[in-house]
This record gives structure tokens, sequence and C-alpha cells, in this order.
């Protein structure tokens, strides 16, 4: 129940303005981070010794050590921001679905799915992040051996899609939000975002692969 | 060879206890060059008088005939039924008051948006009725009347995935009418006072960019570029705010 029974006096806040800042730059600084991390376990399939080399400079400069934690700090505050936009009570999670299915307009079913795969990714990149950060270092061996035993492979087939549609979604809406894509080039940047998720997923499942056919 | 259309139109009186939300279904043979205004006159005129649906102007300017046409808002008299297939589905738009069938009470929301804006011209200068009128640079004057096109229809509003989340956020139709007075020479605001009507989630940072605004504008109305130019400016306004104080 909601009465008019007070006056509000506004009073300046930037509180808004600073927490969609931070939103925003959380999320960019992931993106360069998936980004990077792609580029190290790539590096897998031209050979162990890449990615150890790879893997051994970050450790080397204390940047897995230091800097893992803190991206997993960053993950879960990118979380706690974005996620003041996102119902989480049944009737608002209705509403949404509702007039996704009612408009059929691509831009906000591409925002259900960031929704749900932000759900998705914030357990199992959870798990992931403790699993690689408690047996650091990272080699392509551990990596391998991981991904060969147990369930680790349909874990990793389901986290890999999930992460690079949010990435690649998140990267257009962060254009489109802070005015970056115009009405005139949106169309091109739908397709970058189409061809990024593409590129990536192939890498993806191509270094998948080589991690299950790598000879402990 | 004429189609036959058939139409479910969302039923409802809210001032009758016993009405009950419901589609209807009517059946109409398609005319050449008919228009969605068109064919709810013919079914008012033929089947129903008591089909409930606003109109005006019938040429796109007034706002009036905006309903949801099978999902997208659109406007009634500017939808051409041969555009559309044999099935079509007409809903009253959402996040406005329902006022009976198709009809929704736009108007109490856009003056509450007018009021919250305040959307007039800010200024100090006292009006002269003998001096000569101030020259406007051509391209700037342009530029207002492209977003005064706007004729508060209510499509951007009902297409919004966050407006129809929180009844509290303005929409882009506000937004676009701040981005109307940022671009006027006359309007004396400061980037400071525009952050204090639409620096917050109830304005500008609770837009999630899913663009359907945009999307639906029966105007084409330039809203992404305008919510775009919005949020850099009023995010760098915030950082200048934090940088005085310090």
């Amino acid at each position: 129940m909601s009465i008019d029974a007070i006056m509000p006096v506004p009073r300046y806040s930037a509180r808004d303005a600073f927490l969609d800042w931070l939103q925003m730059l959380t999320g960019a600084g992931l993106i360069a981070f998936m980004w990077s991390h792609m580029i190290l376990v790539s590096s897998v399939i031209l050979g162990a010794g890449a990615m150890n080399a790879l893997a051994g400079f970050f450790e080397a400069t204390y940047m897995a050590q230091v800097g893992g934690p803190l991206i997993g700090c960053a993950f879960l505050l990118h979380f706690v921001l974005a996620a003041r936009k996102i119902p989480f009570r049944a009737d608002g999670q209705q509403t949404i679905l509702a007039h996704a299915k009612m408009l059929h307009h691509k831009d906000t079913w591409l925002w259900v799915v960031q929704a749900v795969t932000a759900m998705i990714i914030l357990i199992m990149g959870s798990i992931h992040m403790w699993v690689v950060l408690t047996d650091l270092p990272i080699t392509a061996a551990k990596s391998a051996a991981r991904i060969q035993g147990g369930w680790w492979l349909v874990f990793y087939l389901i986290l890999l899609p999930m992460v690079e549609m949010h990435v690649s979604i998140g990267f257009y809406r962060i254009g489109v939000k802070w005015g970056f894509i115009k009405t005139g080039n949106r169309a091109k940047s739908k397709r970058l975002e189409l061809g990024l998720f593409s590129i990536f997923m192939v890498i993806g499942l191509i270094t998948l692969i080589r991690f299950v056919t790598l000879a402990a | 060879m004429a189609r036959t259309l058939r139409f479910d139109i969302f039923r409802y009186n809210p001032q009758d206890a016993g009405s009950v939300p419901h589609m209807q279904r009517f059946n109409l043979d398609e005319n050449p060059n008919m228009t969605l205004f068109i064919a709810l006159n013919r079914l008012r005129e033929e089947q129903d008088p008591g089909l409930k649906f606003d109109f005006c102007c019938r040429a796109g300017i007034c706002g009036a005939c905006a309903i949801v046409i099978n999902g997208r808002p659109g406007l009634a008299c500017q939808t051409k039924t041969k555009d559309l297939p044999d099935d079509i589905t007409l809903m009253p738009l959402p996040v406005f008051k329902m006022l009976g069938d198709l009809t929704v009470d736009t108007g109490v929301w856009f003056r509450e948006m007018y009021q919250k804006t305040e959307s007039w011209v800010h200024t100090k200068k006292v009006f002269d009725p003998n001096a000569e009128e101030e020259r406007m640079d051509n391209a700037v004057a342009e530029q207002i009347y492209e977003l005064e096109r706007c004729i508060e229809c209510g499509c951007c509003v009902a297409a919004c995935g966050t407006a129809r989340l929180r009844s509290d956020f303005m929409g882009a139709a506000a937004l676009n009418r701040i981005a109307r007075f940022v671009v006027d020479p006359r309007d004396q605001r400061s980037d400071k006072e525009y952050f204090d009507v639409i620096g917050n989630d109830y304005g500008i940072f609770g837009c999630m960019g899913l663009l359907a605004c945009e999307d639906v504008c029966p105007k084409g109305l330039p809203l992404q570029n305008q919510l775009g130019f919005l949020r850099r400016k009023m995010g760098i306004t915030a950082l200048k705010q934090i940088f005085k104080r310090g």
C-alpha cells in the first residue's frame, strides 16, 4: 500500500549516477578480463607449453594470487550492482516475461537472456573461481585433468555459452546505454555482438576439446 | 480477393463490477487501404456499438489511438491492415490507467510527467512584447523541432521493460522532453538542475537500454541517441559534482 502522507524535499544525490558508473565500469572491466582469460586458456591450443608460460607469467607477477581474488570481488560487486535492475519477486519476473513475449522484440529478449545467464554465471562462475584459485598455480595439466574427470566437461559446456552470451550482450548494451552505439550503427553493432559471441564460442569449444585430448 | 480479418479484441469495463477481462472475436471483410482505425470504426458501427477505443485526428498527430497491435504498441490510424496477418490481436496500452476495452488514460500520466520534468522554458529574462524575437541558429531550431515532434501517444512507455517493472520510471517520453530543453538555448537551467530531475533511477539511470521505445515510436524520434546523450551528460555532471565537493 502506498499513500501520499509526506511532503518529500528533493535533495541532491549522485548515488544512482555513481552506482550506474560502477555497474558499467565493473562490467567493462570484467569483459576485458574475460577476453584476456580467453587468450590464456585458448593458448593451450598452441600447446601446453604456451599456456604454462602465460600462467607462469601471471604467477610470477602475482597477478593470479592478487588479481584473481580482485576479479572475484569485481564479479560479486557487478552482480550486486546489476541486480538492482533485475526483478527478484515473482510478479516482476512474470511481468517482464509476459512483456518480452508480447513485444516480440529482440533487445528486450536479450536483456532477459542477460538476467538469466547472470544467475547461472553467479553460481557456476563462483565455483570455477574457487576451484582454480584454491589450487594455484594454474597449469595446462591440472586444467586438463579437471576437465577429463567427473562432470567438469558438462559444467564448462554450460558455463561457456552462458559467459559468452552475457559478455557479448553486455558489451553491446554498454555501447547502447552510454550512447557509443547510435541509431545509425546499431545494426552493425548487433552483428558485431553476434560475431564476437560466435568467435569466442568456437575458440572456447576448441579449447575444451584440446583439454579433453591433452595427454596427462 | 478480399480477406476476412479475425480480430481478437480485449474487452473490459473497470466501472462495471461484473465485468471480467476477456478477449472477444470479431470477423470483418477487409477493404482496400483499410487502417485499423477504419476497421475499429466499422466494428463499432456494424457489430458492437459498445466497443471502446480512442481516436481524434486520424492522421498520426494526436496520438490518441495508440493500442497494442499483435504485441507491438502502435497507432491504429497509421497501421494498414494489409501489413498485418489475417489474425489481429488488439490490446490496450499497458502501464496507463485502463478506462475500458482499448481505451487508456494517457493524459494523467503525461500531465504528471510535464510537472516532474518542469516542461517549460526556465528563464529569468523578462518578456518584452515590443522587442524583436531573439534569433536562433537554424540547426538548433531544427534539433529542437525534431524532439518536439513527440505526439504523446505513450507507445514508448508501453513498450519499455523498465516502465513495466517500475511505475515510478519516467520513460523515454519524459527523457526526450528533457533533452529538448537541454538543447534549447533559451532555457537557462544548469546541468545540475537537469540532474536534479533525471539524474537518478527514476530518470536516465533507470533506463536499461532495451530500446523498444526507439523501435516502436510511430514518429521515428531519435530516442536511442537522446537516451545515450543524457546518460553521458548526467554521468559527467555527477562526476563534476563529486570533484567539486572534494
